[in-house]
């Protein structure tokens, strides 16, 4: 019976998906048709094609592109050198760390460690943001390496921000890793480091697969806090911030904002095609996990 | 026992002096800096590679006894530094910032509790909150429910299922101000016109927050749908069987069956909504900037659409209120501990009766 | 096992090289900067964070002629135009970042928050140049004074003139309702959307609203040193009751004979666009509105005669707001010599001529021979020459209060609120604010 669904039920289901599919793609149309068109073509009909060329469109994005306020690739670049050293450096620090509370579970400071990341996950943000600024300009000041409004710095508090989701995923994965494995390479007069990055780290790919989708999302989405550590009128800047930076200087032309916000979409949409398996199950490891 | 050689012994040992020395002669250099003597560029560059000969140092100690102890130890290092500056400091700071009367530039007194009777005298903040509050609680309904019939219907045998699931998940991918940006548009240019209308659902408080939810749902639906699909794919084939076999229907084998089997999955969606509605800044900044009036209890306020996580950004940066702002914040992760506890406390009792 | 320990060695190595090099860039931009002070930048720089983003592009040329002129590099950052993201804002953050300007754009209402950090200006050349420079109450001179503005009804003076209306005459209530009148009967002839081009969301455009119209209230018909209104809000929010009737009835005039959907959404382009177009003969917005006009299109291709009339809602009132309606400041820690140097240069011929030909200011300083080519220019001087310019007392209302009265005027253009409504929501909206 439930192997042969009846037909109309068929046809009344496939209606209803690609209905909301048009609705859920909307925006996105949107985005793609009103970027095509000079101001009054979207004051005329921001709804259908019309008054959308192709010549507007390059038009439209160069302008964006070259906006002193946006400067797309700079900020591309800036998002992508902080999301991918973030990433990275996340994954080794929080696997090392992982291992070692994992491998001393059953001691007080390992598990002290482990709440006091568990516990800082709740944290909102803006309990920190105000001070954290105030002290990176402090620390910045006293070693002389500049904290704020730098890319050493956002990275820095990147891996304290992102630090405990990392640990407590890895985690909860390395203490499923059989501690046999390590007894023998450590008889065999194989140190602990040498274990760690011999044995363990090889066998983590597929968590460290999920973790690097759940931080390479939110830091390259991020908003709040590389709008803080960054400034909106910063030298660098990352994407998000750069569209904030762009509509709330005085653009308000629609075509323009719209040619930005393609801009902001084109790289995510890409990596999502490309690895689209992988992202959609690092998002639910993530959730069921975390 | 000791098996080093004098001469690998003398190179630790140096190189562990010279981390050191490296380290010591920049927090000099950092001390006169500061204190208005010479300023030595390269005080910087000097202190990382103190630290970095320091730690090569610590790591060829020679010892074999406490070697393991010292490679835990370097492990550890990088992450809880980091998170020590980042969250713990500033944490504490800001704590203590909110008994004060910081304003962001000065700090001349402790206030005690002030601002935190000064908050709940604010008709604007309390306001907030119940927005927050309402807004919470419509999302994680209509988004788990949203979410939960797209599985329904993404688990089901029409064609071309993985479009529809990329699709509705896609908006997940896009970040808070850009997609605030676009709907900003649908709402006051696209859909005035549609409508024929002479405002935009922006402009009133009411409408607004409805335009937030919409938002909300729409970045956020398809992401909870993928975890339910999850939940349902993992309900066993052969009980779905069974229950055909007795004669059960599409709904019956819903509710007695499905929804029973995937309580596990409710309760990660629930508070994964829960937690992100409470923390919802990027779409609202983006939307309205929570504009809008209200008449709260006799009083006319101008945030009738702001959340709390916008209110305390606007509390600092808009009316320089800092140590408000700060009071404001601590309230915020309060309420947040609490949900957490909550989320802890019937997550354990779940596991347990499973 | 030895291979692998030199490739972590190798690994930290690499990882520590790259770290020095981010360190020493830090360190390199760094220097001079904050607290440490006194050692200079050395390579003459001086940044300047600007208000003003329709004077942008002018304020690029002219830090670039600065540096050719002198080998001194200017930075022009531009902030502002919204409420989303105003130069006070970036200052704060700028404050916590360590990050601040040379010389940074700032309100009167504003100096306040940077006391004891600007530096005195006092002795400088230029200041015998001018009488309106921002002097503090201990007698400091902290603000520069780079442009005088004004604020009132600005008007298409060819449709005026098409349909019969002398803006001269428009002093009193019902000259402009009769005026409204005449040119809302001849809408469709003249192909005009709208009498009155007037925006009012708070979003995007409280800033006109609640600081610039809301000014009017506060000084309109006032002699320039008058500051009976302005001390009675800034003494709890008090206003005038029958000031603010007057005042609420002139407002809901111009939106009877407003586009409501400009009014209550629209942005600053949209006023630009209507106005810019010859669609609306009247427009809410100050002599700044030239340098949108003049970039504009649809000006460029069809230019019109404009003018400024004054907000005269109550018989007689002949003035419109004018003077500095912000500073230049110069912040203490930074390079002020440098700073103080560029600031008398901008008081002089080359600057001036770039400031006011090509930014369309209206200069502040008595020497000064150009005249913008600004279409608003000319009328700003006659006021300011014929002594019809009232304060800007608009600016040292408390800080913040623009953004929830500008709300107050999106509600009574949204219909929401009548004419008692709007005065009895001012006075609790002032009250409240001036409470907390």
């Amino acid at each position: 019976m439930n192997r042969k669904p009846k037909t109309s039920a068929l046809v009344i289901q496939t209606i209803i998906a690609i209905v909301i599919a048009i609705y859920v793609l909307f925006p996105f149309y949107m985005v793609v048709v009103n970027s095509m068109k000079s101001t009054t073509g979207i004051v005329n009909d921001p709804l259908t094609p019309a008054g959308a060329d192709f010549k507007t469109f390059i038009g439209n994005l160069s302008g964006v592109i070259n906006n002193d306020y946006f400067l797309f690739w700079k900020a591309f670049a800036c998002s992508v050198v902080i999301t991918v050293v973030s990433v990275l450096l996340l994954n080794l620090f929080g696997a090392m760390a992982g291992w070692v509370i994992s491998r001393n579970q059953k001691k007080k400071w390992a598990s002290a460690i482990y709440f006091t990341f568990i516990a800082s996950m709740i944290i909102p943000f803006q309990v920190v943001m105000l001070p954290l600024v105030a002290n990176f300009k402090k620390i910045g000041d006293f070693i002389g390496i500049k904290m704020n409004y730098s890319i050493p710095g956002i990275i820095f508090a990147y891996l304290g921000f992102g630090g405990a989701m990392t640990v407590f995923i890895l985690t909860g994965f390395i203490k499923g890793v059989p501690y046999d494995l390590e007894e023998s390479a450590s008889i065999d007069g194989c140190s602990p480091e040498g274990t760690f990055f011999r044995i363990i780290f090889p066998l983590l790919k597929p968590v460290i697969m999920t973790v690097t989708i759940l931080n390479g999302m939110w830091i390259w989405n991020d908003f709040l806090l590389p709008s803080m550590m960054l400034g909106l009128d910063g030298e660098f800047k990352t994407i998000p911030v750069a569209v904030q930076s762009f509509v709330g200087s005085y653009v308000t032309e629609w075509n323009m904002i719209m040619a930005a916000a393609l801009l902001a979409m084109v790289p995510m949409v890409i990596v999502f095609l490309f690895a689209q398996k992988q992202i959609v199950q690092g998002m639910i490891d993530g959730a069921v996990k975390g | 026992m000791n098996e080093f050689s004098a001469g690998r012994k003398a190179v630790s040992f140096l190189i562990l002096l010279a981390g050191i020395a490296l380290l010591v002669g920049a927090l000099i250099c950092d001390g006169i800096a500061s204190s208005g003597g010479y300023d030595f560029g390269g005080r910087g560059a000097m202190l990382v590679c103190g630290i970095l000969v320091t730690i090569a140092g610590i790591y060829l100690f020679p010892t074999l006894k406490h070697h393991r102890t010292i490679v835990y130890g370097l492990f550890l290092f990088p992450l809880l530094f980091t998170f020590l500056l980042t969250v713990i400091i500033p944490m504490c700071f800001g704590i203590a910032y909110s008994f004060t009367d910081w304003n962001g530039i000065r700090l001349t007194k402790v206030v005690g509790f002030n601002n935190y009777i000064a908050m709940f005298r604010r008709p604007e903040f309390i306001w907030s909150i119940i927005v927050t509050f309402l807004f919470v609680l419509l999302n994680v309904i209509l988004v788990n429910v949203i979410g939960f019939l797209l599985a329904l219907l993404c688990t089901t045998k029409i064609k071309a299922l993985g479009f529809f699931r990329a699709s509705y998940f896609l908006p997940n991918l896009i970040g808070g101000i850009v997609l605030g940006y676009v709907w900003k548009f649908i709402f006051n240019k696209v859909l005035t016109q549609m409508m024929n209308t002479e405002t935009s659902m922006l402009t009133s408080s009411g409408t607004a927050l409805i335009a937030i939810v919409v938002v909300y749902i729409w970045q956020y639906g398809g992401y909870i749908m993928l975890i339910y699909i999850t939940g349902l794919t993992g309900v066993p084939a052969d009980t779905l069987e069974a229950a055909s076999i007795d004669g059960a229907n599409a709904w019956q084998t819903l509710t007695k069956i499905k929804i029973p089997m995937i309580a596990p999955t409710i309760t990660i969606c629930t508070f994964l909504t829960l937690t992100s509605a409470f923390k919802q800044f990027d779409v609202n900044l983006a939307l309205t900037n929570g504009s809008g009036s209200v008449n709260f209890f006799g009083n006319y306020i101008t945030n009738g659409s702001e959340m709390l996580a916008l209110n305390i950004y606007h509390t600092a940066f808009t009316e320089n209120n800092y140590a408000l702002s700060q009071a404001e914040s601590v309230l915020f992760f309060i309420i947040l501990a609490i949900v957490s506890i909550i989320q802890v406390r019937t997550s354990n009792k779940k596991e347990v009766s499973l | 096992m030895r291979g692998k320990k030199f490739l972590t060695v190798a690994l930290c190595a690499a990882m520590a090289v790259s770290l020095v090099a981010c360190g020493s860039n830090g360190g390199g931009s760094n220097g001079g900067g904050g607290s440490t002070g006194g050692s200079g930048k050395g390579d003459g720089e001086v940044t300047l964070l600007n208000g003003k983003p329709e004077i942008d592009t002018q304020l690029q040329a002219l830090a670039k002629k600065y540096t050719d002129e002198t080998k001194v590099k200017v930075n022009i950052q531009t902030v502002g135009g919204s409420n989303q993201a105003t130069a006070s804002d970036t200052l704060k953050k700028d404050y916590q970042a360590g990050t601040m300007p040379d010389i940074f754009v700032a309100e009167t209402n504003q100096f306040a928050n940077w006391e004891g950090m600007l530096a005195d200006l006092k002795g400088e050349k230029w200041t015998s140049n001018t009488d309106v420079e921002y002097v503090d109450a201990s007698g400091a001179t902290i603000g520069y004074p780079y442009q005088v503005e004004a604020h009132g009804m600005a008007y298409n003076a060819d449709i005026l003139e098409k349909c019969g209306v002398d803006p001269t005459k428009l002093t009193s209530y019902s000259a402009y309702e009769d005026a409204f009148k005449k040119i809302d009967a001849k809408k469709s002839e003249l192909g005009l959307t709208a009498v009155v081009d007037y925006g009012a969301n708070n979003t995007n455009l409280g800033w006109s609203t609640g600081t610039h119209l809301f000014g009017h209230y506060l000084d309109a018909g006032l002699a320039m040193t008058d500051t009976k209104y302005i001390d009675l809000l800034n003494n709890g929010g008090q206003i005038d009751k029958d000031r603010m009737t007057a005042f609420a009835k002139f407002v809901d005039l111009i939106q009877k004979y407003a586009d409501k959907t400009v009014a209550v959404n629209g942005t600053y382009d949209d006023q630009t666009a209507l106005f810019a177009k010859g669609k609306a003969a009247f427009v809410t917005q100050g002599s700044w509105f030239g340098a949108n006009l003049t970039s504009n299109d649809d000006y460029k291709k069809n230019s019109f005669k404009v003018g400024i009339a004054p907000v005269a809602f109550i018989d007689g009132i002949n003035t419109i707001l004018g003077g500095p309606s912000s500073y230049w400041a110069v912040y203490k820690d930074g390079d002020v010599d440098l700073a103080k140097a560029f600031l008398q240069w901008c008081s002089e011929d080359t600057a001036q001529q770039i400031l006011v030909e090509e930014a369309g200011l209206v200069s502040p300083f008595k020497d000064c021979k150009y005249t913008a080519k600004d279409p608003f220019a000319a009328a700003v001087t006659k006021y300011m020459n014929d002594g019809k310019f009232s304060g800007w007392h608009t600016f040292i209302k408390k800080d913040g209060l623009q953004n929830k009265t500008g709300q107050v005027f999106q509600d009574f253009a949204d219909g929401k609120l009548d004419v008692d409504k709007f005065v009895s929501t001012m006075e609790s909206v002032c009250k409240s604010y001036y409470a907390s």
